[in-house]
């Protein structure tokens, strides 16, 4: 119910704060809910992988994440740097068909909030509060480590609650995966992103020009 | 019977808590509470109005969920005019918040303690003040024969066990309103979260 209410506020707050506004507050929602999470080390990426598996990261709050241990990403040596890891359902999706069930039409300001979010910041969100979950899980990769390195998080791939999708072809190109890969991966999750180590040396995926 | 809501997600759930935090760091308890009850009123008047022509019509759409007092909680009615939420819409929320964060932060307290203080008393935590403002607003959208209904908080209890009743002085009449003893009250306490009334405005 709370999460009903803080959407029909959303309109409110961007006539109020500014579009620019809100994705900075909702930024600062995610950064904080993140800190609040606490550090996590772990020896390596089995361990790490058993651990998300079994709901031990702060990632567990996200729902049931999956490992795509099939797809890994690896360094210029060709050693196991980090992983694709696939998002079953949106976070937000039960809010968001609790609001059309029980009020309507979700406010124009959450288009128009994610609209400024992939102009400004990076093309990515399918809905306003992917500003929330995309800080979150950039913020909880830097307090964990996987054998004593860092992690950070890039945000792949995601599919909003109308079908509506955004892949982040600049960034697979960037960790070698393909794009048509990820793009399969959305039929049966709603966001993909990457977890490596964030002093890796990747080599880009180089495309070929037609 | 309404279409079974799907059960929202923890994260939702744990960085709304923040996000209330935050306001309440920045603009304090009374403007945390302001805050809480504009939420809570813009959502209710977001929904659409209801009408019924009996009380027993009513009572029908509150147990189905069809109603907007009803939409996300389940109740039931021991009489005609005692609503009992069997669980609190927010016990997730804050178990999820224990479970991942920790305690519960003070503000959400003392933001109730400001809400009981200055507004009415029966809220437990900054989730009473939303849920009981709500109540308010969604009531008065609501028409049964064509008249007004009225809504009143009797007791409520929270997932720690603490308990929060309306004033001694009040409890009579809220009694006699429910149609239920203390001893009933009591009863109902012991297995459910809210214990609240809806009745026709007669003024």
């Amino acid at each position: 119910m709370l999460d009903v209410a803080l959407i029909s506020l959303i309109q409110d707050m961007s006539e109020k704060a500014g579009i620019e506004g809100t994705i900075q507050y909702w930024s600062r929602v995610g950064e904080n809910l993140a800190k609040r999470m606490g550090k996590e080390a772990y020896m390596g990426w089995p361990s790490f992988n058993v651990a998300l598996r079994e709901g031990r990261t702060a990632y567990s709050i996200e729902g049931e994440v999956n490992p795509l241990t099939d797809l890994a990403i690896t360094d210029e040596d060709g050693d196991v740097v980090g992983y694709i890891y696939a998002l079953k359902t949106c976070v937000f999706q039960p809010t968001i068909r609790r609001v059309m069930d029980s009020v309507g039409e979700m406010p124009s300001a959450d288009r128009e909030v994610a609209q400024e979010y992939n102009d400004s910041v990076r093309d990515t969100a399918v809905c306003n509060f992917c500003v929330i979950h995309q800080k979150f899980r950039e913020e909880v990769a830097k307090s964990i480590t996987v054998g004593g390195h860092v992690l950070e998080c890039i945000q792949l791939a995601d599919r909003g609650v109308t079908g509506e999708t955004k892949i982040n072809v600049e960034a697979l190109n960037k960790i070698g995966i393909n794009p048509d890969y990820i793009r399969s991966l959305l039929r049966n999750f709603a966001c993909v992103y990457g977890l490596l180590l964030r002093d890796a040396h990747i080599n880009p995926m180089k495309i070929e020009e037609e | 019977m309404a279409k079974t809501l799907i059960d929202n997600n923890p994260l939702v759930d744990v960085a709304a808590f923040l996000f209330l935090e935050d306001i309440a760091d920045k603009q304090g308890e009374a403007g945390m509470n302001n805050y809480l009850m504009s939420l809570a009123a813009s959502l209710a008047k977001s929904m659409p109005e209801e009408e019924y022509a009996t009380w027993d019509d009513f009572l029908i759409a509150l147990k189905n969920r069809e109603s907007s007092l009803s939409v996300y909680e389940d109740v039931i009615t021991p009489t005609d005019y005692c609503i009992v939420t069997t669980i609190c819409p927010y016990w997730r929320g804050i178990a999820e918040y224990r479970r991942r964060i920790g305690e519960l932060a003070p503000q959400h307290y003392n933001v109730a303690e400001y809400y009981n203080n200055t507004i009415k008393p029966g809220a437990l935590d900054t989730s009473c003040v939303i849920h009981q403002t709500f109540r308010k607003f969604a009531t008065e959208r609501i028409r049964v024969a064509g008249k007004r209904i009225r809504y009143a908080q009797l007791s409520n209890v929270s997932q720690d066990g603490r308990h929060k009743r309306a004033p001694e002085e009040w409890l009579p009449i809220l009694l006699e309103k429910a149609q239920i003893s203390l001893t009933k009250l009591n009863m109902l306490q012991r297995s459910n979260a809210c214990i609240w009334i809806l009745y026709p405005d007669t003024t």
